[in-house]
């Protein structure tokens, strides 16, 4: 892992380790805002309340006994690919491998809050972990509309890959939002609070918010000109080869990766090994569940000996594609530009 | 001549007493930046490139959230000196198993 942070811990994927349809638990990235809170399956409550008739407080095993269900889903860091937006912006320096891809596990939110009979005038579900900030750090609270967490796809997971969560990644229990920036996946989730307007804390506003229109590179954008950030966009890069390759002539070269679209599907990856001077179609694996990732591939065979920059640009079923240039924003979210590694083809 | 040598010792000798001044105010900076690890690790701090701007927000931020800088002066030097926005992006720092299979 490369990592950003020991503590908290921030830790990224390396390339090589995203070329797979499920992202193994040990190379998953992690992303922590706080320091990471000490619990167990065994004592963990979620306790819901605000605009519910009945209060819950439920343990793991209490979870445990609503109907599971697997969700494959990719999840990804709304700054994943900071680090290459010009001017620069503080934050994680993420490159590409704030993302995977892992099948997690538990119960629906509709059941939970059906259990706790929601009241009709909750818009907003708010979810705060257990962990808290040092000093005066706001504690990590987001809020979710009702509409996303009605969703079948939206759960509280308790395993991730066929194991109980991990605590590093939110263990005993996580909310998943299918689609959405990681940042609306709260971990260590301790209450759920229905209510009829959006959490006003500071992973609220002004964090995690997008232009709504494009701003010019390093200028500032006003609060009132930021929408909070929902779906993703639609990306694909190169999990191999890895940047700055060198290959023998005569060898074929396989061009592999993940590709994904938020809330939408993939409909195609396009390569291209001049540039993106001319582009083929690569092959893409079977259609998941919605909300995973697809690997894509194609195998090259370059004719003479050079250096070549190889680039890789997906698009989604709702006709969005990778740009070459992705909109600077001010936090420097959402980075999905078409991907590119040069390779040495030696004769 | 002779007048314009003198001179052209002072100014160095001058340059170099500010260099000097510069240096320890730096020195002081990196030993204040060890402040912040009460709630982060140093790590996140290397891999930022930022303008002297982009620095006075970040610590105006910390501030807010309850950092006790003793120093604003001295980190602030040490943080444009090392990690100013002209200055190279730094290697990625690899964890153990990641690093025994490269």
């Amino acid at each position: 892992m490369i990592v950003h942070n020991d503590f908290p811990e921030d830790l990224e994927s390396l390339p090589e380790y995203l070329s797979t349809w499920i992202t193994p638990n040990d190379a998953f990235f992690v992303r922590q805002h706080l320091p990471r809170p000490r619990t167990s399956a065994e004592t963990h409550k979620v306790e819901v309340g605000g605009l519910a008739a009945n209060k819950l407080s439920l343990s793991i095993a209490d979870l445990r006994k609503l109907p599971q269900v697997s969700v494959p889903a990719v999840l990804e860091c709304a700054g994943n690919g900071r680090s290459y937006f010009r001017p620069k912006m503080p934050g994680l320096q993420w490159t590409k491998g704030a993302i995977g891809n892992a099948e997690w596990r538990g119960p629906r939110l509709a059941d939970i809050l059906a259990k706790a009979r929601a009241s009709t005038k909750a818009q907003f579900a708010d979810f705060d972990g257990l962990d808290v900030g040092v000093g005066k750090t706001p504690d990590f609270i987001r809020s979710i509309p009702m509409r996303k967490l009605q969703h079948p796809s939206t759960i509280l997971a308790l395993d991730m890959n066929g194991v109980p969560l991990p605590d590093l990644h939110g263990g005993p229990v996580r909310l998943v939002v299918p689609g959405w920036d990681g940042a609306s996946w709260v971990k260590w989730v301790s209450r759920i609070e229905l209510a009829d307007k959006m959490h006003t804390g500071f992973y609220m506003n002004p964090a995690y918010r997008y232009p709504k229109n494009p701003v010019a590179p390093g200028s500032a954008a006003k609060p009132e000109d930021l929408d909070v950030l929902e779906g993703m966009a639609v990306k694909s890069f190169f999990a191999r080869p890895a940047d700055q390759t060198k290959v023998q002539l005569g060898t074929p070269v396989t061009l592999t990766g993940p590709a994904w679209a938020g809330e939408h599907n993939v409909a195609r990856v396009d390569v291209s090994t001049d540039g993106g001077a001319t582009w083929k179609t690569a092959s893409l694996s079977a259609q998941g569940r919605e909300f995973s990732w697809r690997i894509w591939k194609s195998e090259w065979r370059p004719a003479k000996p050079g250096y070549y920059t190889l680039c890789c640009r997906a698009t989604d079923t709702a006709g969005r594609t990778q740009p070459i240039e992705p909109a600077w924003n001010p936090s420097g979210y959402l980075w999905n530009a078409v991907d590119r590694v040069g390779v040495l083809v030696e004769g | 001549m002779r007048r314009l040598i003198v001179l052209a010792a002072a100014v160095a000798s001058a340059s170099s007493l500010l260099g000097a001044a510069d240096a320890a105010l730096i020195e002081r900076g990196k030993a204040e930046e060890k402040r912040c690890v009460g709630c982060h690790s140093l790590t996140i701090i290397g891999s930022q490139r930022l303008s002297k701007t982009g620095w006075e927000r970040e610590l105006d931020k910390m501030v807010r959230w309850g950092s006790d800088i003793k120093d604003r002066e001295a980190l602030m030097a040490y943080l444009v000196a090392t990690y100013g926005d002209g200055k190279p992006m730094p290697k990625p720092t690899l964890s153990a198993d990641a690093s025994a299979s490269k």
